[in-house]
């Protein structure tokens, strides 16, 4: 091999390696490249769908406490309704016992016989709000009448005005003050707003759920 | 075959011009693949703080504000019909509780 042979092969050789490190160089940064296109694509899928399931989430109780307050108002404004419908039966009955008619003494005396009823004894004393102490002390006759007929006994009954102001109504009690039966207006009243709740709502929205 | 010493110096050189263009390849080649090592840590940098997922993130948020406010709007709507059904009604519930509460056992 001459001189010139053997540069002209030093000279092919060196192109070749060359060649082959590009070559190879190239292979590799293709590869580098298209291996993190999949990962970005595999990624962007996973971070997808993550992000779907995450605002979805969000999004359903976000979407559900929201109806849960628009409920809470709803419960609130009927609320606010039944408490109006005790407060102005309140009214209406502080008016029918501030008037004092002939409906109210009435009323007065089946409070009473309705205590006597219910607790027993036969000597009792009916508490009343002042004003009402001289009507139902004209009363009294038929009241122990009709209490002597219903407890097939004698009934005594001593009336004497509340210490403390009531929309109306009574409260009974045993002589010795064992026993007592709670008939004031508001204790009425308080007792309705518990057991009537129902049917006010019944009432009142029927046509409105 | 007899090489003469210039001839075999031109040899000496040519072969380091030879080791020269190889090792300009392999500087070359670590060329290429440093930048395609860089492009690919960018996309894939670029995919974890994507402006995409940002986009669906506002759209969403939209969304729901809308549809809150479509249940806002179905609310205000029963609680008027409540309260108007709740006006025509009031006065017989008053009624009612008030006769319930002068209704006396004797």
């Amino acid at each position: 091999m001459s001189v010139l042979e053997l540069k002209s092969e030093i000279q092919r050789r060196a192109e070749e390696e060359a060649s082959k490190i590009l070559e190879n160089a190239r292979k590799e940064a293709e590869k580098l490249l298209a291996e993190a296109n999949s990962k970005v694509e595999a990624l962007r899928k996973e971070k997808t769908r993550s992000l779907m399931r995450s605002l979805e989430t969000e999004e359903r109780a976000e979407l559900a406490i929201s109806r849960m307050d628009q409920k809470g108002m709803i419960l609130q404004a009927k609320s606010q309704w039944a408490g109006r419908v005790f407060e102005e039966a309140g009214k209406r009955l502080a008016e029918m016992a501030e008037k004092g008619g002939s409906d109210y003494r009435e009323l007065l005396s089946k409070l009473i016989l309705e205590g006597i009823l219910k607790i027993k004894g036969n000597k009792f004393i009916a508490e009343v709000d002042s004003k009402d102490v001289d009507a139902i002390k004209k009363e009294l006759k038929p009241i122990l009448d009709r209490a002597a007929k219903i407890r097939n006994e004698k009934i005594e009954l001593e009336i004497k005005a509340l210490s403390t102001d009531s929309m109306g109504g009574i409260i009974l009690s045993t002589e010795d003050m064992t026993r007592y039966y709670n008939n004031t207006l508001e204790a009425r009243l308080s007792s309705a707003r518990q057991n009537l709740a129902g049917e006010i709502h019944k009432i009142m929205f029927k046509a409105g759920e | 075959m007899s090489i003469e010493i210039r001839e075999l110096q031109e040899l000496i050189v040519h072969e380091k011009e030879a080791e020269q263009k190889v090792r300009k390849a392999r500087e070359q080649a670590e060329g290429i693949l440093k930048k395609a090592r860089e492009e690919a840590e960018s996309t894939v940098q670029a995919a974890e703080s994507d402006p995409h997922q940002m986009k669906s993130r506002e759209a969403k948020k939209e969304e729901i504000a809308r549809k809150k406010a479509e249940i806002e709007k179905e609310y205000e709507q029963k609680i008027a019909t409540l309260n108007k059904v709740a006006e025509e009604n009031f006065e017989k519930a008053v009624a009612f509780v008030t006769k319930e509460i002068l209704k006396v056992e004797s």
